[in-house]
C-alpha cells in the first residue's frame, strides 16, 4: 500500500474505550455473523501530533522493565506511546480482522535517534501487508514517530499480528510460517539470567503501558477469552530483554523479537543473552533467547543490532 | 626550546624522587566466633557484634581511651538506620570517642578492602594506627516494606492536609503489606550466587568428589587449629559461643557424599553443589589492628606481618563472559606481576571458600594453559597452587561466612601464620589472600611476615 491518507486525531485515543468498543464489536459480530465482510486494509493512517511522554509514567515504566531512569525514552516505551494510535486503526469499522484475540507474532523497532523525554512527538500508524498464514491471516501494524519540530523520523515500529482461524476470501493460506516454526529443535543453553514473574506482572505492565488487554490482567479475565490463565505482555518480555542487553548497544539500533510459546503467569523464565562483536572488537549485535526452565519450551527469540 | 627541555627534565626528576614509604603492619586481630544463622546471635544486631569484636580487640591490645587514626568497617546486609555503623560501634567501645570512623561496602570483599584502604593511609603517612573490620548478620537482616507501601508512605510524609493523608492511606492494598526480604540473587541476572557458581563449576568440570574433599579438609584443618590453640589470641567468646558453630569436626567424606545437590538443579548439567560444599548463611564480626612499626613499638605491641599490596578486579559476568565469582583469577596475576612474584614465592594461599566450586574453578583457571594465554595475557598457565599450602587452618566452608567479616578473619589468621613461619629461604614468609564478591568483583592482597 502506498502512502495511506492521514486522519488526524485530536488526542491520543483511550485504550480502555478501544478495548470496550472492540469487545462490543466482537459480540455484535458473534450475533450477526463472523465475517466483517471486508477483505482489504483501510487505506488511511491515523496520526496524533504534539505528544509528550509523561515523566512519572516514564519512570514507572523504566523501573518495571529494569531500565535505569534516564532522560532517554526506552524503545519499548515509545511502542507503548504509539500503541493507542495503532489500536485505533485496528478498531476502525472497515478493519477486516477482529481485534480481540489477535496474536502478536513478532515485532521490529528501529530506534534511529535517541528521544529525550521532553521532545514533542508526532505519531502515525497504519496497517499493511495483509497476508495468509498457515493458521489464519496476518498483517503488519506500522507506527512511525517523528519529531514535531523537525519532522525527522526518530523511531519506527512494525508489529506483526495473526488473526488465528480467520481466513479471508482472496488471500492465500500461504505456507509462509514467519519465524515461529523452529521451536521444535531447541535445546536450552546455560542461562545467563532467570526472571521470576509474579501473577501481578500483567497488571503492572498494563498500568505503565496502558495496554489493559484482559488476557494479561487476571486468570478470570483471561479465561473469559478462552485462555487457561493470564499471560505476560509480549512487549513487556521483549522490553526486559532489551534492558538486559543494557548500555552496550549503540545509540541507533534495531530491536527484533519473535514470540513463540506464551508465558503463563506466574512463571520462571530462563534467558541467554550473547554479544556478537565485529572485527574491530566493537559491539555489533546482542542476541537473546528465553525459555521455560522446567519444560524447555522456547518463549521468544530476538536481537538488538547496530543500525548504521 | 632549551628552556622547555629543562623544565620537563626538572619535572621528571621531581616525580621520580623516591618517597620514603612506610610499612603498614598487622599488630593482631580479634573476632567473635561465627554462628550459623538463627543460632547464638539470632537477636544480635550488626552494631552489637561489631562492638563485641572491637571490645575484644581493645582488651587484647590495651587500647582503652586510645585515639586510633581511623576505624573502617562495613556490613553487606545493612539496615538504613546503620548509616554510621562503624562510628556507632566505636562510640559504644572503650576506644577514645575522638576516634574517627567510616563505613565501607564492597560485598564480600568489604573486610579485605578496609584492610587495604587503611594500610594505604598508614603508608601515605596520613594515620599511624587503624582498625579494619566487618560484620554481617543474616539472622537480623533488614526487611523492607514493599515498593507499593514504601511509595505510599513517602507520599504520606509529603502530604500536608488530613484529607490528603486519608486519600493516600486509602491507596494501601493488602498486597502492599507483604514485606520485601533481602536475597542473594544478583540484581542484573536474577540468578542466586549459588546458581551462578553452579554454572562456573560445570564450565570448569569440577567433580562433586573434589568439592566434598575441599570441604572436608576445611573442617579438618579448622578443627585441628582450634585443638592446638591457634585461635586463642584471635577470638573472643560471645553469647556462649567459643568456636564457630558451623564447624563439624567429626564430618567425613562419606557423610558429605550423602548430601543432595542444592544449586544448579535446573541448569542442564549434573548438579554437584550441596549444603556441605557451599557456605551457610552466618552471623559474625571481625577486626584487625594495623599500625606503623613505630606505633606498634612505642605501644609495646607485636608486629605479625606487613600488608605488602592489594589489587581489585571485576569480570563481565552479566551475559556469561566469565563466572560471577571469578574476578580474583584476574586480580592475582596482576598483583604478582607488580611485585615480580610467582606462586613459588608464596607460602600460604588463603582462597576464600564461598563455595568449594569457587576455589576449585579458580585453581583450574590458573592451571589452564589456554586460559593463561588468551585471558590472562601470559605465556601459558599462571601456575599450580600447592594444595599443602592452601587454607591450612580451614576457611569459610568450615568457619562460616558472615560476608563482610570474612576479610578480617583471613587477614588476622594469615598474619599470625606468617609470624609463626618467620623467614623462608632468607626472605620473609609470604601469604596470598583472594576473596570473591557479588557483582563479579574480587579483591586480593599479599602479606609478608614482619
Amino acid at each position: 500500500m502506498t502512502d495511506p491518507q492521514p486522519v488526524i486525531l485530536g488526542e491520543l485515543p483511550s485504550l480502555s474505550k478501544l478495548y470496550v468498543n472492540a469487545a462490543a464489536t466482537a459480540a455484535r459480530r458473534r450475533v450477526l455473523g463472523a465475517s466483517t465482510g471486508k477483505t482489504r486494509l483501510p487505506a488511511v493512517s491515523h496520526e496524533v501530533r504534539n505528544i509528550r511522554a509523561e515523566v512519572e509514567n516514564l519512570t514507572a515504566y523504566q523501573h518495571l522493565v529494569g531500565e535505569t531512569a534516564s532522560d532517554i525514552l526506552p524503545a519499548g516505551f515509545v511502542h507503548a506511546l504509539a500503541f493507542p494510535v495503532s489500536m485505533s486503526v485496528m478498531n476502525r469499522d472497515d478493519f477486516p480482522l477482529p481485534l480481540l484475540g489477535m496474536i502478536h507474532l513478532k515485532n521490529r523497532v528501529e530506534q534511529r535517534v535517541p528521544i529525550q523525554f521532553t521532545e514533542s512527538l508526532d505519531i502515525r500508524s497504519w496497517a499493511a501487508n495483509l497476508a495468509g498464514h498457515r493458521a489464519g491471516t496476518q498483517l503488519d501494524i506500522v507506527a512511525e514517530v517523528r519529531s514535531t519540530s523537525s519532522g525527522d523520523l526518530l523511531w519506527r515500529g512494525v508489529s506483526t499480528y495473526l488473526a488465528k482461524g480467520v481466513f479471508l476470501p482472496g488471500i492465500d493460506k500461504a505456507g509462509n510460517p514467519n519465524g515461529a516454526s523452529m521451536a521444535g529443535d531447541f535445546s536450552p543453553p546455560d542461562p545467563t539470567a532467570l526472571w521470576q514473574l509474579g501473577l501481578e506482572t500483567g497488571r503492572s505492565y498494563a498500568t505503565v503501558s496502558g495496554d489493559f488487554n484482559p488476557i494479561h490482567l487476571s486468570v478470570l479475565s483471561a479465561k473469559a477469552l478462552g485462555l487457561r490463565g493470564s499471560i505476560a505482555h509480549g512487549m513487556y518480555l521483549a522490553s526486559r530483554a532489551l534492558a538486559d542487553v543494557g548500555a552496550v548497544k549503540s545509540e541507533s539500533f534495531a530491536w527484533d523479537v519473535a514470540f513463540e510459546a506464551p508465558v503463563f503467569l506466574p512463571a520462571r523464565v530462563a534467558l541467554d543473552i550473547a554479544t556478537v562483536q565485529g572485527n574491530s572488537g566493537t559491539w555489533e549485535r546482542s542476541t537473546y533467547v528465553a525459555w521455560n526452565p522446567r519444560t524447555g519450551r522456547r518463549h521468544f527469540v530476538g536481537s538488538v543490532s547496530h543500525l548504521p | 626550546m632549551a628552556a622547555a627541555d629543562v623544565t620537563a627534565g626538572a619535572t621528571r626528576e621531581a616525580t621520580t624522587t623516591p618517597q620514603a614509604t612506610r610499612s603498614a603492619v598487622i599488630v593482631g586481630g580479634n573476632r567473635i566466633p561465627f554462628a550459623r544463622t538463627g543460632g547464638a546471635y539470632v537477636k544480635s544486631s550488626n552494631q552489637d557484634m561489631l562492638t563485641a569484636a572491637l571490645e575484644g580487640l581493645v582488651a587484647r591490645f590495651g587500647l582503652q581511651d586510645e585515639r586510633i587514626g581511623e576505624v573502617a568497617a562495613g556490613a553487606v546486609l545493612k539496615h538504613s538506620r546503620d548509616f554510621n555503623l562503624t562510628r556507632e560501634a566505636v562510640l559504644g567501645s572503650a576506644l577514645s570517642p575522638e576516634t574517627p570512623a567510616y563505613d565501607l561496602q564492597q560485598a564480600c570483599a568489604t573486610g579485605l578492602e578496609t584492610v587495604i584502604g587503611l594500610s594505604n593511609k598508614i603508608k601515605l603517612g596520613q594515620i599511624d594506627s587503624a582498625i579494619a573490620g566487618g560484620v554481617d548478620s543474616a539472622s537480623d537482616a533488614p526487611i523492607a516494606v514493599s515498593e507499593g507501601l514504601r511509595e505510599i508512605l513517602l507520599d504520606l510524609n509529603r502530604a500536608k492536609t488530613p484529607v490528603q493523608k486519608l486519600k493516600i492511606i486509602g491507596r494501601i492494598r493488602p498486597k502492599d503489606l507483604a514485606p520485601d526480604a533481602p536475597n542473594t540473587g544478583e540484581p542484573r541476572t536474577g540468578l542466586s550466587m549459588g546458581e551462578h557458581q553452579a554454572l562456573t563449576t560445570a564450565q570448569w568440570k569440577i567433580a562433586r568428589e573434589a568439592q566434598d574433599e575441599l570441604a572436608f579438609n576445611s573442617h579438618r584443618n579448622l578443627a585441628a587449629a582450634y585443638e592446638r590453640g591457634f585461635f586463642d589470641d584471635l577470638i573472643t567468646p560471645y553469647r556462649g559461643l567459643s568456636r564457630d558453630s558451623n564447624l563439624r569436626a567429626d564430618t567425613t567424606l562419606e557423610k558429605l557424599a550423602t548430601l543432595k545437590p542444592v544449586f544448579g538443579k535446573n541448569l542442564g548439567s549434573e548438579a554437584t553443589m550441596t549444603a556441605g560444599n557451599s557456605t551457610p548463611l552466618t552471623d559474625g564480626a571481625s577486626t584487625v589492628l594495623l599500625a606503623t612499626e613505630e606505633w606498634a613499638d612505642s605501644h609495646g605491641l607485636p608486629k605479625l606481618a606487613t600488608v605488602l599490596d592489594g589489587e581489585a578486579a571485576a569480570v563481565d559476568f552479566v551475559h556469561g563472559k566469565d563466572g560471577l565469582l571469578m574476578a580474583p583469577v584476574f586480580a592475582v596475576p596482576r598483583l604478582l606481576a607488580r611485585h615480580g612474584l610467582t606462586f613459588e614465592d608464596i607460602d600460604f594461599f588463603e582462597i576464600h571458600e564461598a563455595f568449594a566450586g569457587t576455589v576449585l574453578s579458580t585453581l583450574a583457571a590458573w592451571e589452564d594453559e589456554e586460559f593463561g594465554r588468551t585471558r590472562l595475557g601470559l605465556d601459558g598457565a599462571l601456575g599450580k597452587v600447592d594444595r599443602a599450602k592452601l587454607n591450612v587452618n580451614g576457611s569459610s566452608l568450615a568457619a562460616g561466612h558472615p560476608f563482610a567479616a570474612t576479610g578480617g578473619r583471613i587477614v588476622a589468621s594469615l598474619a599470625k601464620m606468617l609470624h609463626e613461619k618467620g623467614a623462608v629461604d632468607g626472605r620473609p614468609a609470604r601469604g596470598l589472600i583472594s576473596v570473591c564478591a557479588a557483582g563479579g568483583q574480587g579483591v586480593v592482597a599479599i602479606l609478608e611476615a614482619a
